[in-house]
């Protein structure tokens, strides 16, 4: 008896050691991953200081700027009044205009963007003669500087001599006068920024639609899926998320949109058109900061078009979380 | 449930020295469960797809019943299909995935649940049918597979290699279990697999298939006790028969220095085209004989598979050009006293013997 309970009692002393042994190792375990990623951190540092230096702090001086009064010529020496700027904003026509014009040309170019690059990136995952040849031109118009390809259009869309008139007016149509028109300058700009991107997201779609298993689509042949049938429920699902960041990245780019509706004007001014139907809210921004040298009123409408395209963004961060939570 | 008929289907692939699928006649009874096996590239899963309306008839025709669907597409074939990959649509549920086909004919919503939860039933599939193909285990796609062809309750089943995709354990439970299947549903079903062991076990009848030709079509036991040519004979059992060539003498076959007894008369008729012939002959009809007597041959190395061991040797006097060409298998008893290195004497089983004209490669009986 005695003797059991003395083993017993030994083999209970004997028992911590090992548990302490085994937690205490842990904690510099953690310490010496640090240090051994210690190279990591090096290698990767250049990029961060390019970027603290040429991204974050010129991001930060924008805010810092936005809250001062303050003139292109003084940058460094305009007075301080805090949120006035940003009370002027909200409260001035010209910005409701701009954002208004921005988000109208950005849902008319983005939507019908994405739906024609969809299409074309389709058609171009049959196997056609000269499958390379149509997959580099539909990647033409991006490799086109901005510049010169809304010059073209714009002579397209002029009102007299325009390509697009004279065609109308072949047909028995009246001639449009595309650049004073809201709708019409609108829809304008939005064909440009179409036909500019539309082969680039149809070359990210295509990328993705090849990655899709021939199998499935096999499988849906058997269960007598005709080719839409498959394109709706193969190759769509499979592209969500794809899908999902076209549109994040279009979207960005609208609400950035600049160098087609400046250049629209024909005449270089910021003003986007005589009563400002196509003035977006980048063509608002160099107006201010540029044009009447208000640099501070500039910054603040920089930051609002931040806070944008954070907010949708978000929302499509969220739409997509709750997708893959209904997946689930 | 019907028939299924290939008479003399070809596919040529554009470019291709010679058809992937060549003169393919083949009869496949109403209920039959139909295995195409052979090694890669001998045009089987290509087979498959003829019948199933992915890859183009070039030449001949393919009749289902007494439909003529030579240039049908799939759906009008009223066939079902389990991949390899199972290709389930990973965005459908499992009840979505089995209740597709049936969707897209336009049967009610009622009617498909009723069905599919019929075989998610008869599958043991129930608890999952609100999952996704990515939270399933391979066992369980493979079985979502095989539910989404059940529902659809079609003419023919059609399977390319179901079962390569999973462990060896759970391979060998789920070929019992479609077998079980197939019987029970008795659906015709044309079964693609290079696992022999998988054509022999599962199989009413097996076709063989080599180089896109059609080797022999038997039941799995007179493919194994029959085989037609030297092909079959080498393809079929595990390990392979024994088959070594040599020169027509008296009485046998020359093999190295000693001489392979074959009945006289088989053995004329073999030797007709160029004097050689092939003899095979299974690791389980060898028998050890005594010293002296029949082949010599020395023990390379000694299998244990605790219910039999294999012998796998060489013949101990032949010249070196034939060493490696004449390594024979010998099953025994498993606890035998063999070991390698060991010099033996082997004797085949009279009537155990297969012979084969080495010039045409056919079985001479």
């Amino acid at each position: 008896m005695t003797i059991a309970s003395g083993t017993v009692r030994e083999a209970a002393i004997a028992a911590p050691p090992p548990a302490s042994a085994a937690t205490s190792p842990a904690r510099p375990r953690k310490r010496r991953q640090l240090t051994r990623n210690r190279w990591g951190y090096a290698y990767v540092a250049p990029f961060f200081l390019v970027f603290a230096a040429f991204s974050l702090y010129p991001f930060m001086y924008t805010a810092w700027v936005s809250l001062h009064e303050t003139s292109l010529s003084n940058i460094n020496g305009g007075t301080w009044v805090g949120l006035e700027n940003y009370r002027n904003l909200l409260q001035s026509e010209f910005f409701w205009n701009a954002t208004r014009n921005t988000f109208t040309i950005g849902i008319l170019a983005t939507v019908p963007q994405l739906c024609m690059a969809l299409g074309l990136a389709h058609l171009l995952n049959y196997k056609l003669r000269g499958r390379t040849f149509f997959r580099t031109v539909m990647l033409m118009p991006y490799a086109t500087s901005i510049a010169a390809a809304t010059l073209v259009f714009s002579q397209l869309f002029g009102r007299d001599y325009g390509l697009i008139n004279t065609m109308l007016e072949a047909v028995g149509l009246q001639a449009i006068d595309w650049e004073a028109g809201t709708v019409s300058s609108q829809v304008a700009i939005a064909v440009i920024v179409t036909w500019r991107w539309t082969g680039y997201n149809a070359l990210i779609y295509l990328a993705a639609m090849q990655s899709i298993p021939g199998e499935l689509y096999e499988a849906a042949e058997i269960d007598g899926a005709s080719k839409w049938k498959q394109f709706l429920h193969v190759t769509i699902p499979s592209l969500r998320p794809t899908i999902l960041f076209t549109i994040v990245v279009s979207t960005i780019g609208a609400v950035q949109l600049f160098g087609e509706p400046l250049l629209f004007a024909g005449n270089g001014t910021t003003s986007g058109g005589a009563s400002g139907q196509y003035q977006t809210l980048g063509l608002l921004m160099y107006q201010q900061g540029w044009s009447n040298f208000h640099i501070g009123q500039a910054a603040t409408t920089a930051w609002a078009m931040f806070m944008i395209i954070l907010v949708i963004v978000g929302v499509n961060a969220v739409i997509g979380r709750l997708r893959n939570r209904a997946d689930r | 449930m019907a028939t299924v008929s290939f008479q003399q289907a070809s596919r040529i692939y554009p470019k291709a020295e010679r058809p992937a699928v060549d003169a393919l006649d083949l009869e496949i009874a109403d209920g039959e469960f139909l295995v195409l096996v052979g090694p890669s590239g001998c045009g089987k899963s290509t087979s498959l797809r003829m019948l199933a309306g992915l890859e183009e008839v070039d030449t001949g025709s393919i009749v289902i019943g007494d439909r003529d669907v030579t240039d049908s597409p799939p759906k009008e074939r009223d066939i079902a299909m389990v991949f390899q990959n199972y290709a389930l649509y990973p965005h459908m549920t499992v009840e979505e995935n089995m209740g597709f086909a049936l969707k897209l004919a336009g049967i009610s919503k009622d009617e498909r649940a009723t069905r599919v939860r019929e075989a998610a039933k008869i599958l043991d599939l129930e608890p999952y049918l609100a999952r996704r193909p990515k939270a399933l285990s391979g066992g369980q796609r493979q079985r979502v597979a095989m539910g989404r062809a059940i529902v659809r309750n079609p003419q023919v089943f059609l399977m390319d290699e179901p079962l390569s995709n999973l462990d060896a354990k759970l391979r060998v439970q789920t070929r019992t279990q479609i077998a079980a299947l197939q019987r029970r549903l008795g659906t015709t079903t044309v079964y693609v697999t290079h696992d022999q062991v998988e054509a022999m076990t599962m199989g009413d009848r097996v076709a063989v298939l080599k180089d896109g030709v059609l080797q022999q079509c038997d039941t799995p036991g007179e493919l194994y006790d029959r085989p037609a040519n030297v092909f079959v004979a080498g393809f079929i059992g595990s390990p392979a028969m024994n088959l070594v060539t040599g020169d027509a003498v008296d009485g046998g076959v020359q093999v190295g220095n000693a001489v392979l007894p074959v009945p006289r008369e088989q053995l004329t008729r073999a030797a007709a085209s160029n004097g050689k012939v092939t003899v095979g002959f299974r690791p389980e009809a060898v028998r050890l004989a005594g010293p002296g007597e029949g082949l010599p041959v020395r023990v390379d190395v000694v299998e244990q598979l605790g219910s039999d061991a294999f012998l796998y040797t060489s013949l101990a006097d032949a010249p070196d050009d034939v060493l490696h060409s004449a390594d024979l298998v010998v099953r025994t008893e498993p606890r035998s006293a063999v070991t390698t290195g060991q010099q033996l004497w082997l004797s085949t089983d009279r009537g155990a013997v297969h012979v084969f004209d080495a010039q045409t490669q056919q079985r001479v009986d």
